[in-house]
């Protein structure tokens, strides 16, 4: 099994219930997952552990056959090999979009790592944007450079957060089929986090239904959601939350 | 596997053993209490110690009044009013900040005495020679002058911040409801800004318990000069930190009554929306009496006193050699920027221990280093002085096997004074610091290290130049505060170790107030810079 959490416990200081509670579940290499559940459900919460910004109560996680956490061992997560976007994209506002991609580049020549900057940024389609800094960018090529700089490393797994929420719409539907394609292209094994089950349709290969931090459901997307609504001629988007009927 | 123990790594060890050292003369102090009972102080104790007390309260009391009175009144004014003047008022108002209060007071009072400018212009032009005992400025009432003179702008500064930013929608409300500008005044500006009257009050009582050049020029007994006197003139070590225990224990009961005061209420951040309050323009006579109420108080507490010191300047010049000057100065900005410098590193240590390790203990516990900054200097220079010499008796074995043949080695040395500026000061920087931790929040670091980078990096990579706002302010705030430092820096400096303040305070003690002028206007040009600078950077932070 590529990557394997087994019994994943965690609560925040004062809270009265585990905010991730015993949750289990696997991943193949090159899938993509998307975790689907309302907001304050515990989705943060688990990829951050996944990432290593948290330290688990109990549990055990592996990763390519390398153990990430167990009873004994908590590697750090710079040495982890996962890489993240972040829910508003933590661009380093002091560097440049190349600044920012070159920064988790390991050790090689500087020709290298500017190649390899340059291919990130031909995925993203960002080429001539090296030089401009964060805030001289639009919300989405935000978000592109905020991709690029993960995948730039070639991060064993890629964990997103919510990754269109800050985006207008008609933007979000357009950036979901771009992602789909870069992480497929990439080879990359995701994860990412939403509330809106339209994108966990469109982009997802395997969704994990999680409420209260715990697992509801895992299953196809087809299996879990029907047909795509936005599949249906006249069906307007809907989110998780009036799905369910909050 | 245990969470706490899982996060204790470089950092936490070493914010720990800074909080820890920047603890232990205070520890010094209060052990010292339980010392047996000398002759001394059992004398003090019994004919001394109320006339300390009355007379410390006494500046503290009226001085908190004035400062009150006069820095709420102008922040008001250029709060809520356009008027000429008005736009240049509101920084320079904050200028007699830069001015210590002993060097406003000597320059005072060479101002008034007998051969200062006002006499001597009414025996020379108006043929009026009056009674020298009404010019006398050199007592309790005197003092006070001084000290609201100079420290005004502490409450003015913080309450205008609060009034310009905070009330708008308040006092719109009160205007609308047929309120006239007093009963506004009274009804809702006065208990709305308590938490920021306070807050500046408070910071200038400690100023004021803090102060050792003023009381010890005009011949004022008080806390600060009785510490001094029975230490250096009795040479009683043990009643002097029985003295500054007593001065801790007030410092503590002031601050205590400051939370009580503030009380459970926050106006400040009942809303959310912060809205600049629009000007009245003030017309005729009332814009007449405003710029000239702003204009008076600007010239008195900052332009008389620059100008008086730029004529003894012109006056004195060449009498003291430049070359002495340069000295005085090279050593200031070393004590200054060494001392600014590491309560900076210090402050980052300790900042991002507290921002990373997510417990209660590292929150709360780099709040208790803001005791330092309370406790008036001789004090700390009490504390520091008694650690540092049980540290060369601890060390004593291994100066011997050294060959050295000195037995004080560290409580001779300039790392004690430094030690105790950073002591005092930490507060000041760590204030600073922990705003801009505030602001770059948790998401960069967390991004960084997600991209590899370890926690070394990712704070010399990502979190330092992200806080270049902060450290630059931090560090001109305590270089600012140690280049006005009196009293530590007269009793913790090495033999014969001279900066411009103390140089400026011997020269006035030795009534040679000419030859101080020229040390003086260099601490207030570098001060007055240094606010500049401060003012344009936090204008310049972006939202
Ligand atoms: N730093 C924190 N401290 C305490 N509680 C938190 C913290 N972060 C999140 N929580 C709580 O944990 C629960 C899960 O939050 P989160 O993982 O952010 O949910 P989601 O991402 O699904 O919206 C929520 O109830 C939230 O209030
Ligand atoms: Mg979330």
């Amino acid at each position: 099994m590529f990557m394997d959490i087994k019994n994943l416990q965690f609560s925040y200081p004062k809270s009265p219930l585990n905010t991730v509670d015993n949750f289990s579940f696997t991943v193949e290499k090159g899938e993509v997952i998307s975790i689907l559940g309302r907001s304050g459900s515990g989705k943060s919460t688990l990829l951050r552990l996944i990432a290593g910004l948290e330290m688990p109560a109990g549990g055990a996680f592996t990763l390519n056959g390398k153990k990430m956490f167990c009873d004994k061992t908590f590697l750090q997560p710079e040495k982890r090999g996962i890489g993240m976007v972040f829910q508003d994209y933590a661009l380093f506002p002091h560097m440049s979009v190349e600044e920012n991609i070159l920064f988790g580049l390991p050790k090689m020549s500087r020709k290298d790592k500017k190649k390899r900057a340059q291919e990130v940024l031909e995925l993203v389609e960002l080429i001539g944007f090296e030089k401009r800094y964060p805030h001289q960018l639009s919300g989405g090529q935000q978000q592109r450079v905020a991709l690029a700089r993960a995948l730039a490393p070639e991060p064993e797994l890629l964990l997103l957060d919510e990754p269109f929420s800050n985006l207008d719409t008609d933007l979000q539907v357009k950036i979901r089929g771009d992602l789909r394609r870069i992480l497929k292209k990439a080879k990359t094994t995701a994860i990412f986090v939403t509330h809106n089950q339209n994108d966990a349709h469109a982009l997802a290969d395997r969704i994990v239904k999680i409420k209260d931090g715990k697992i509801e459901k895992i299953g196809r997307p087809c299996d879990l959601l029907g047909v795509s609504p936005t599949e249906i001629p006249g069906m307007v988007e809907i989110t998780y939350e009036e799905l369910i009927g909050v | 596997m245990n969470k706490h123990l899982a996060n204790v790594n470089g950092w936490t060890i070493g914010a720990v053993l800074i909080i820890i050292l920047l603890f232990l003369p205070n520890v010094s102090i209060v052990t010292g209490v339980f010392s047996p009972v000398s002759e001394n102080w059992a004398h003090i104790k019994e004919f001394m110690l109320f006339n300390y007390i009355k007379s410390s309260l006494t500046l503290v009391f009226f001085t908190a009044l004035f400062t009150i009175i006069i820095g709420l009144s102008l922040a008001w004014l250029i709060a809520q009013y356009d008027f000429p003047l008005r736009n240049f008022m509101k920084w320079a108002l904050i200028l007699p900040l830069s001015i210590p209060p002993f060097i406003g007071a000597y320059t005072y009072h060479g101002i008034i005495n007998y051969t200062g400018v006002i006499q001597k212009t009414l025996r020379n032009h108006f043929d009026v020679t009056p009674n020298p005992a009404y010019f006398d400025i050199m007592n309790v009432p005197g003092a006070i002058f001084i000290y609201t003179l100079f420290l005004y702008p502490y409450v003015y500064m913080i309450t205008r911040i609060f009034l310009s930013h905070q009330s708008a929608s308040l006092i719109e409300s009160a205007r609308t409801l047929g309120k006239g500008p007093l009963e506004i005044f009274f009804k809702v500006v006065l208990p709305i800004s308590r938490v920021s009257i306070i807050g500046g009050a408070s910071l200038v009582v400690l100023e004021v318990l803090n102060d050792y050049g003023v009381v010890k020029y005009f011949g004022i007994q008080t806390f600060s000069t009785a510490i001094f006197q029975t230490w250096f003139g009795l040479g009683d070590l043990d009643a002097a930190i029985k003295l500054a225990a007593s001065l801790m224990g007030i410092v503590i009961f002031i601050l205590v009554i400051e939370r009580l005061l503030r009380g459970g209420k926050q106006f400040s951040y009942s809303t959310t929306k912060v809205r600049p309050l629009p000007l009245v323009r003030l017309k005729g006579r009332k814009a007449v009496f405003a710029t000239l109420y702003t204009v008076v108080i600007f010239s008195v507490a900052f332009l008389i006193p620059i100008l008086q010191l730029i004529d003894w300047v012109i006056l004195t010049y060449g009498k003291v050699p430049m070359q002495d000057v340069l000295f005085y100065t090279k050593n200031s900005v070393i004590v200054a920027g060494l001392g600014a410098f590491l309560v900076i590193v210090f402050s980052l240590v300790v900042g991002n221990f507290s921002r990373v390790v997510n417990h209660k203990f590292a929150k709360i516990l780099p709040k208790l280093t803001v005791l330092g900054y309370s406790i008036p200097g001789v004090v700390v220079a009490v504390a520091v002085i008694t650690t540092f010499i049980a540290l060369d008796r601890f060390l004593a074995p291994v100066y011997q096997y050294l060959g050295m043949d000195s037995e004080l080695v560290l409580s001779v040395s300039l790392f004690m004074l430094i030690s105790a500026y950073v002591i005092r000061f930490f507060a000041i920087g760590y204030n600073s610091i922990e705003t801009g931790f505030d602001k770059i929040g948790t998401d960069f670091r967390d991004a960084s290290r997600m991209l590899g980078a370890n926690s070394l990096r990712t704070f010399f990579k990502i979190d330092v130049p992200m806080m270049k706002g902060a450290i630059i302010s931090g560090f001109i705030l305590v270089f600012v505060d140690i280049l006005k430092e009196i009293p530590l820096t007269l009793i913790l400096r090495p033999f014969n170790y001279d900066t411009l303040a103390t140089k400026a305070f011997q020269y006035a003690s030795d009534e040679k107030i000419m030859e101080a002028s020229q040390a003086s206007l260099l601490i207030v040009g570098v001060s007055t810079i240094a606010i500049f600078v401060f003012h344009k950077l936090l204008r310049e932070e972006p939202k």
